[in-house]
């Protein structure tokens, strides 16, 4: 399988495979990071093209400095930040979070629910560098890149973040003793 | 702006539950995948930009590179041009005959002895008309000899000037013969 890199420079030359290869390897992680943003089907939909048709435009003559989601995940931001505006001008993070799907069974509908909850009262800040951490699975340095900050302050943030959750009687059950 | 100091501890890191990332995971995936028409058309879109962007690059680049054959090949022709121009082995001939013409003494040598050789005969063969009259008969034979140098029909102290010039120029070129 072809690094990001490789298929950038087929990309470069010219090769329609190679982006096809690209948007493959990260149209997933586009979606659901739009999904997360926008908490609407048709924005994250439209923040997915928008973004693919922004790779586009950098091509030829793009170069990767750093790792994929790195590069994507501020444009993905902008851009779903941009049409949540423009759609739906008073949404909070908040109402998004309300509008997370039911989850399966009592159980996890129950653990999730209170997850949920305590997500929905973390600052924002905190709460996107926990996701970024835990959903994206980003290192903190790509965290520190991705949202051009100090890898201090990403350190700050997601510790603020877990203690919070750890301390919290509805989320404890997440740390192991 | 200010955070609060707190180190993210990756100790804590360790200890946390991989159900946290699995739950996250789920609390925050689309409930609706990407539609297969959504990459169709980011594909169609990216083939013909490509295409088209490739294709604009591969002519640019067939421009530029005929535009500098084309400017190689003008420069080529006027360098060519000049050098027959340039009367290269012309000069070195001409130099010869005028070398030739001012060598009074024939050693093969043009300097400042030829000056003085044809001073002395200036200076003695005609004391009356310092110029050496055409039709004299050591006019004549001086001219036979070729000391006429500047060719005005007469053997005097201008043909020595133009001698001595000769030999010193001669000598600032290293000399010809």
């Amino acid at each position: 399988m072809d690094s990001d890199q490789e298929l950038i420079e087929l990309v470069n030359k010219g090769d329609p495979d190679a982006f096809e290869a690209l948007y493959r390897r990260y149209r997933d992680w586009v979606y659901h990071l739009a999904w997360r943003f926008t908490g609407n089907q048709q924005d994250a939909l439209d923040v997915l093209q928008e973004t693919f048709t922004y790779l586009l435009g950098k091509f030829p003559g793009f170069s990767l400095t750093a790792s994929m989601t790195t590069f994507l995940y501020p444009v993905v931001r902008h851009i779903s930040l941009t049409i949540r505006s423009k759609n739906r001008p008073f949404t909070t993070d908040e109402e998004i979070l309300g509008e997370l799907p039911a989850p399966a069974s009592k159980e996890t509908q129950s653990s999730r629910s209170e997850l949920a909850a305590v997500l929905a009262v973390l600052p924002d800040e905190q709460r996107e560098v926990l996701l970024m951490r835990f959903v994206d699975d980003m290192t903190l340095q790509e965290i520190a890149t991705a949202l051009n900050i100090p890898i201090g302050t990403v350190k700050s943030r997601l510790h603020h973040a877990l203690q919070r959750l750890r301390h919290d009687r509805r989320t404890r059950d997440y740390f192991l003793e | 702006m200010t955070e609060k100091k707190g180190h993210f501890d990756e100790d804590l890191d360790l200890r946390i539950s991989p159900k946290l990332s699995a739950d996250l995971n789920t609390l925050f995936k689309p409930q609706f995948s990407v539609p297969s028409e959504l990459d169709r058309a980011i594909m169609d879109q990216a083939n013909r930009r490509l295409v088209q962007r490739h294709w604009r690059h591969r002519v640019f680049r067939h421009i530029s590179i005929w535009r500098i054959a084309a400017a190689a090949a003008v420069i080529i022709f006027a360098f060519s041009l000049n050098l027959t121009q340039k009367p290269g082995p012309t000069t070195t001939s001409s130099f010869i005959v005028e070398a030739q013409a001012v060598d009074i003494d024939r050693n093969g040598r043009v300097d400042i002895l030829d000056a003085f050789k044809l001073a002395r005969y200036v200076e003695s063969a005609d004391l009356t008309d310092k110029n050496l009259s055409p039709v004299s008969s050591t006019g004549q034979a001086l001219r036979k000899q070729g000391w006429d140098i500047n060719g005005d029909g007469l053997v005097n102290r201008n043909d020595v000037d133009s001698v001595a010039l000769a030999a010193v120029r001669l000598d600032k070129n290293k000399g010809v013969l």
